[in-house]
């Protein structure tokens, strides 16, 4: 999966569980400004895990700030 | 030898602990953040508890001593909190992550909680363990002893003989209320759960059976968790299936799957997971689901609505679900966990009030169609009172809106080496809840707070915390803040307004919403920039929260416009 393609399925995915639309959100967002709770941003973990078969273990989500650091983590977790 | 068991209660937890079954049928089991299931038969968990508590005691802890756990994996906290409970020290849970929160405002939390409590060691896992051990470098934490369950319980357990625990001992410390600078630990004592927990799962409470199962993803550094599906079962010896906080919050329908798969007679939880399930589980899902064992559906800890638990029941009822297991409660920490509980099994009790009545504090029934909601909790348990004072401290009669007081063996003495809180809160045996409600008909119905608490995903905040996080932030005056709650559609929501300059107006916006995450994990519904002057202030120069939030409820609070925004 390239990085074009995982921005555009976290915006799709925050997208569903927000009911929201997340199309104008650039990848050095900052997390707070998305006006997703902590509970949503778990949920789209938890969904992120799903659809693409990785596993993000929660302490590794400690610190993680932005969109930018978000989807880093995620394609660390992928080429493991 | 064990004493052999006995119909009559316990008068502590380790006596309950050790008089539970020995054999491979009952006990608990513990689905990890892995999804994988452990069973602990109680015999397991009794004989590491001891072990457990050999080592604690090895590293300097006597009786009396408070132990921090800090432990995210739910039967490593469950082990660890009976071996500090069998070895006579005092447990205090605190909560175990910080996903996407600034690591130094963890840190800073754990610190003060640490502190209040004096403990002087804290157990935590290996994967927490260099967030934890950040402690070590606070001043006065030098000497604070780090513990991870890998390592500190390894190998043959030195020699330890237990120390006799009576009912008066200090069971362990509570740190759910108070603001983050100045934590309160509620100190239970074992008298106080025993009583509590006896009343709520005896015969006047949920009636518990030799077949329940109890399920839970309830986080377990809180009372409903902590209490109500730990401590508690462990006292009347119900087997109960625990999953983690956070994989629940990745996968919610994992609540309603575990209920299925182990036949799960008794779960808990807030409105806001009741509504959250409601939305995300599918048609499809449903035909996975069997929820016809759920005798009890509880909510509490935080405002219930009626509509939630009703929209619960409708999409469940093909499923099997029983409208009459929603049993709404009432409780809070500092009387261990419960206080009123509506009756098992009677279908829920909603009355419709008056909103113009309600605004003067007096619960008019009526049939409009603007008239609110409110959902009775029922009545408080055998052996305890509850009362609804006026601001005087006088009685008020059915159907006035009072302060919530409660009294009996399951209220606390108060928080630890906080004699002041103490007093502010606990009067002549009497706890004062800070929350606003009424009683009609013998039942109690919660409508409203005193204080200005804020409570998020069944989380309480305290305002002042989060006026202090943006007081700090470049460009806005401290004092000049105001954090409150408001309903939207029947949901607390998170409001921050703060004064600013209109230039400034975009990049404060932006800014305190970024600080309100990064020290609480909290997202506000909305930020308001507003002129300087435009928020009332007391006499002097205290800002208003309650009239700010009614500026802001009638839409009466300036706010600068965004550049961002189009004109309205």
């Amino acid at each position: 999966m390239t990085r074009p393609e995982l921005f555009q399925t976290f915006q799709r995915m925050a997208s569903e569980i927000a009911e929201k639309d997340f199309a104008s959100v650039q990848e050095d967002a900052k997390i707070a400004q998305l006006g997703l709770d902590s509970l949503n941003l778990l949920e789209l973990v938890g969904q992120m895990e799903r659809e693409l078969g990785v596993q993000i273990p929660d302490e590794q989500l400690v610190g993680i700030q932005t969109v930018r650091q978000l989807l880093d983590l995620v394609e660390r977790r992928l080429q493991k | 030898m064990r004493p052999a068991p006995s119909s009559s209660f316990p008068s502590t937890l380790v006596e309950a602990l050790d008089r539970l079954p020995t054999g491979e049928a009952r006990g608990f089991r513990f689905v990890g953040t892995d999804r994988q299931e452990r069973y602990f038969p109680y015999e397991a968990m009794r004989t590491e508890a001891y072990h457990r508590a050999a080592f604690l005691s090895s590293v300097g802890l006597s009786k009396g001593d408070c132990v921090a756990l800090v432990i995210p994996e739910n039967h490593e906290f469950v082990l660890s909190f009976l071996g500090a409970s069998v070895g006579g020290f005092v447990p205090v849970p605190i909560f175990p992550r910080a996903s996407f929160k600034g690591v130094d405002t963890y840190v800073d939390t754990l610190e003060h909680i640490v502190k209040a409590a004096r403990a002087k060691v804290v157990v935590c896992m290996q994967q927490n363990r260099d967030i934890v051990a950040q402690l070590q470098g606070r001043p006065g934490l030098e000497a604070l002893v780090v513990l991870d369950v890998e390592t500190g319980f390894l190998g043959q357990a030195p020699p330890f003989s237990p120390p006799r625990i009576t009912p008066r001992d200090l069971c362990f410390l509570q740190f759910t209320s108070g603001s983050t600078s100045r934590p309160k630990g509620v100190m239970v004592r074992h008298d106080n759960l025993v009583a509590n927990t006896t009343a709520f799962l005896g015969p006047s409470g949920l009636a518990r059976t030799p077949d329940d199962i109890g399920v839970s993803w309830l986080p377990l550094f809180h009372d409903m968790g902590l209490i109500g599906f730990v401590l508690g079962t462990l006292i009347v010896d119900l087997p109960v299936v625990l999953m983690p906080t956070p994989t629940f919050a990745r996968t919610p329908r994992m609540w309603l799957e575990l209920i299925t798969k182990h036949r799960g007679t008794i779960t808990y939880a807030p409105n806001f997971a009741y509504q959250l399930v409601t939305k995300r589980v599918t048609e499809k899902d449903l035909g996975t689901l069997d929820l016809s064992s759920l005798r009890v559906a509880g909510c509490g800890a935080e405002p219930i609505r009626a509509r939630t638990l009703l929209d619960f029941a409708d999409k469940f009822r093909p499923a099997g679900f029983r409208s009459t297991a929603l049993l709404p409660s009432y409780g809070m920490a500092e009387s261990c966990l419960a206080i009123t509980f509506h009756s098992l099994g009677q279908d829920m009790v909603v009355e419709r009030v008056d909103p113009a009545a309600m605004r003067t504090g007096h619960a008019v029934p009526s049939t409009a169609s603007d008239a609110l909601e409110i959902v009775s909790c029922g009545v408080p348990f055998p052996g305890h009172e509850l009362a609804v004072v006026d601001e005087h401290g006088t009685n008020v009669p059915e159907r006035v809106v009072g302060q919530v007081l409660s009294r009996g063996p399951s209220v606390t003495d108060g928080y630890y080496e906080n004699d002041e809180a103490s007093a502010e809160s606990f009067k002549d045996g009497w706890l004062h809840s800070g929350d606003l409600g009424y009683v009609a008909d013998g039942a109690l119905f919660v409508c409203g707070r005193v204080k200005d608490l804020i409570i998020l995903n069944g989380a309480n905040h305290y305002p002042q915390d989060i006026e202090w996080a943006v007081g700090e932030l470049d460009g806005v005056r401290r004092g000049n803040v105001v954090a409150f709650s408001v309903m939207k559609d029947g949901v607390e929501q998170l409001v921050v307004a703060a004064e600013g300059h209109s230039a400034d107006a975009s990049r404060l916006r932006t800014a305190i919403a970024e600080a309100v995450q990064s020290a609480f994990g909290l997202t506000p519904s909305h930020v308001a920039v507003c002129g300087v002057g435009a928020l009332p202030k007391t006499s002097s120069g205290k800002a208003q929260r309650r009239k700010t939030r009614l500026m802001w409820e009638s839409g009466e609070l300036e706010e600068h416009r965004m550049s961002d925004e189009p004109l309205a």
